[in-house]
C-alpha cells in the first residue's frame, strides 16, 4: 500500500454538490456561496507539512474518499447518546443532529414569546433568511483552506441562535452533534447576539461507536453585538476514529463579552482554528481550554485573539494534560491593530505530560502595532511531579488517585473560571475516569 | 501486538535507497540498505520533520529540517537537535516481499 496524494475527490464532486442544491430550497445567495466555495475546494490542495501551520500535523493517512458528502437519514439508531453537559440542567431548548442531519429541536414557548430563535439551519434559514445572511460566513472564511471550502460547499446542517436586542435568556440552550460508524458531520453552528442581549449556549459532540471512523469538518461562528453577553462552551468529544477540522470564530463588539470554553476530549486527529475578533472598542473576551489526550490522539489548536479596536481585553488559558503517545500541538497569537490602543491581551498555555512518549508543543506569538498596549503570554510544560505523589501516597492515596488529584488540582484553575456547574462537573468527571494506572 | 503486512516487492526499494509507506494508519520509511532492510516512523522527534524526504548516507538518514541524524537501524538520534530516538518498527523479507510490523 503506497501513499498516494487526495488531489480531488470522487466523493465529494460536483455531481454530489449538485444533488446536494437540488434537494434542498435554498436561497440564490446560499447557492452562489456553496458555488464558490465548491471553486475554492477545487482549486486548493490538502493542506502539506510544508505549510507552517500543518509543519506538526500530520494528515497523510487522511483520505477524503473514505467518507461521503451527508446523506438523508434512512432511519435514526435507537438509543443513541445523551451528552455529557445537560445533567440537572434546565433547558431553554436543545436541538439534536445525526450524521449532519437534524433530528429533533425544541424550544420553551417563553423563549418563542421572547422573539428568541434557536433551531436547525434549514428551519432558522426559512423563518430568518435575511439575518443568516448577514451572518453566515462574514466570521469564518471559506476560501480560507480546503477544509474551510468544503465545509461551505457540502454543510447540511447546524445550529442557529438567535436572540433579539436586549433580551435575556436566562435557561441554557443546547445542541448536540452525533456521528455514527463512518459518518460525516459538516455542521455549522451560527449564534447571533443583537444588541444588550444575553444568552449560554452548550454546544457538544459524541460517536456512537467509540472507535469507529469518522470525519467532521465544521464551523462555528459567533456574533455579539454591541453590549451583549454570550456564554459558549463547546466540548468536543468524538469518538476515536474522528479526524475533526474546525475554523471557529467568535465577532465581539464595542462592550460586549464572550466567554467561551472548551473541552477537547475526542477524536483522533484536531486541527482547530479557533478565533476571537475583538471589533468594537471596550470588547471583552475569556477563553478557558481543557484538553486530555491518550492514545496516539493528536489534538492541535490554532487560536488568535485579534484587537481590532481600543480598549479591549482578551485573556486565553489552555491546559492539557496528555497519556500514552498522544499529541498537544497549540499555537498563539495576539494580534494587536494599529489604532487598538490600550489593549490588554494576554494568554497562556500549561501542560501536564503523564507518560514518557507523550509530547505538547506550545508557541504563543505576538504581533503588536500599536505603542500604548499590555500583552503578556506563557507556556509551561512539566511532569507530575513525584514527591507529590509520594506525599499523597503516604496519607493513604493510591498511586492512581493521587494522580488523579493531581491532574484534576492541575486543571481546577479553568475549571474555576467556568460559571456552569454541570459543565464543571462533566469535564471533571470525564477526565478523572480517563487517568490510568501507571507504574 | 499488531500483525506484519506487505509493503512492497523485495525488489522495488532499490539498494541504497528508502521509501515511504502508510501501514495501519502510520507512515514509515522503509530503508533498504547493503541488503538489509529497516523501518522508522517517518517522524523525526526534534520537531516532526519527514524522515523520508531526509538524505541517506550509509546508515543515517539526516532530517530535511534541520539536519538532525538518526541510525536507521535502531531509531537513535545521533546528532542535534533530536535527542530521543524515533520509533523502529519491525521488517522481514518473506515470498520476495518487505514486510512491517508496527511498535507502538
Ligand atoms: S525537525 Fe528534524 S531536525 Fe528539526
Amino acid at each position: 500500500m503506497g501513499v498516494t496524494a487526495v488531489t480531488d475527490s470522487a466523493k465529494f464532486s460536483a455531481a454530489a454538490l449538485d444533488e446536494l442544491i437540488a434537494a434542498r430550497q435554498e436561497p440564490e445567495w446560499l447557492v452562489d456561496l456553496r458555488r464558490a466555495a465548491f471553486e475554492t475546494f477545487c482549486e486548493k490542495a490538502l493542506p502539506s507539512r510544508k505549510e507552517e501551520e500543518w509543519m506538526r500535523t500530520d494528515i497523510r493517512t487522511f483520505h477524503l474518499d473514505n467518507f461521503e458528502p451527508p446523506a438523508e437519514l434512512s432511519e435514526i439508531p435507537a438509543d443513541l447518546p445523551e451528552g455529557l453537559l445537560t445533567a440537572g440542567v434546565d433547558l431553554g431548548g436543545r436541538v439534536v443532529s445525526y450524521n449532519s442531519r437534524t433530528i429533533s429541536s425544541e424550544l420553551s414557548d417563553e423563549l418563542k414569546q421572547q422573539g428568541v430563535v434557536f433551531g436547525s439551519f434549514a428551519e432558522v434559514l426559512e423563518s430568518h433568511g435575511e439575518v443568516i445572511r448577514e451572518h453566515l460566513c462574514h466570521a469564518v472564511d471559506p476560501h480560507f483552506d480546503k477544509f474551510s471550502a468544503l465545509h461551505a460547499a457540502f454543510f447540511t446542517t447546524g445550529q442557529v441562535l438567535y436572540v433579539p436586542r436586549g433580551v435575556v435568556v436566562k435557561k441554557p440552550l443546547h445542541a448536540l452533534s452525533l456521528m455514527g460508524a463512518g459518518g460525516v458531520d459538516l455542521g455549522h453552528t451560527l449564534v447571533i447576539l443583537e444588541e444588550g442581549a444575553e444568552a449560554t449556549m452548550l454546544n457538544e459532540t459524541a460517536s456512537v461507536d467509540e472507535t469507529s471512523p469518522g470525519m467532521h469538518c465544521g464551523a462555528i461562528e459567533l456574533f455579539v453585538h454591541p453590549r451583549a453577553r454570550l456564554r459558549y462552551v463547546n466540548l468536543q468529544n468524538w469518538g476515536r476514529g474522528v479526524w475533526h477540522f474546525a475554523h471557529q470564530k467568535g465577532v465581539v463588539d464595542r462592550d460586549a463579552h464572550i466567554q467561551w470554553t472548551i473541552g477537547a476530549l475526542g477524536s483522533k486527529l484536531s486541527k482547530v482554528n479557533q478565533h476571537v475578533g475583538l471589533v468594537g472598542e471596550g470588547a471583552e473576551c475569556e477563553v478557558n481550554g481543557v484538553m486530555f489526550t491518550e492514545g496516539r490522539q493528536h489534538l492541535s489548536y490554532h487560536t488568535l485573539q485579534h484587537h481590532q479596536a481600543p480598549h479591549c481585553h482578551s485573556n486565553f488559558l489552555y491546559k492539557a494534560a496528555l497519556q500514552d503517545r498522544s499529541r498537544t500541538v497549540w499555537r498563539g497569537m495576539i494580534k494587536v491593530d494599529e489604532g487598538a490602543q490600550r489593549t490588554d491581551g494576554y494568554q497562556r498555555n500549561d501542560n501536564l505530560l503523564l507518560t514518557k512518549h507523550c509530547r505538547a508543543d506550545s508557541i504563543p506569538g505576538l504581533e503588536i502595532e500599536a505603542d500604548d498596549v499590555r500583552c503578556t503570554h506563557g507556556a509551561t510544560t512539566g511532569q507530575v511531579d513525584e514527591e507529590q505523589i509520594f506525599y499523597a501516597q503516604c496519607r493513604g492515596f493510591t498511586r492512581n488517585e493521587a494522580i488523579r488529584a493531581i491532574v484534576i488540582g492541575f486543571f481546577q484553575q479553568v475549571f474555576d473560571r467556568i460559571p456552569v456547574e454541570s459543565v464543571r462537573e462533566a469535564l471533571g468527571k470525564s477526565i478523572a475516569v480517563r487517568v490510568r494506572e501507571y507504574e | 501486538m499488531s500483525e506484519f503486512v506487505r509493503v512492497a516487492a523485495a525488489d522495488a526499494i532499490a539498494d541504497p535507497g528508502k521509501q515511504v509507506f502508510e501501514v495501519e494508519d502510520q507512515i514509515v520509511v522503509v530503508f533498504h540498505v547493503d541488503g538489509q532492510y529497516s523501518c522508522l516512523d517517518d517522524v523525526c522527534t526534534h520537531d516532526d520533520g519527514p524522515l523520508g524526504d531526509g538524505r541517506l548516507e550509509g546508515c543515517t538518514i539526516a532530517c530535511p529540517r534541520h539536519g538532525a541524524k538518526f541510525d536507521i537501524r535502531t531509531g537513535a538520534a545521533l546528532s542535534m537537535p533530536a535527542t530521543r530516538p524515533t520509533v523502529c518498527h519491525e521488517v522481514k523479507v518473506e515470498d520476495d516481499a518487505v514486510w512491517v510490523r508496527l511498535r507502538s
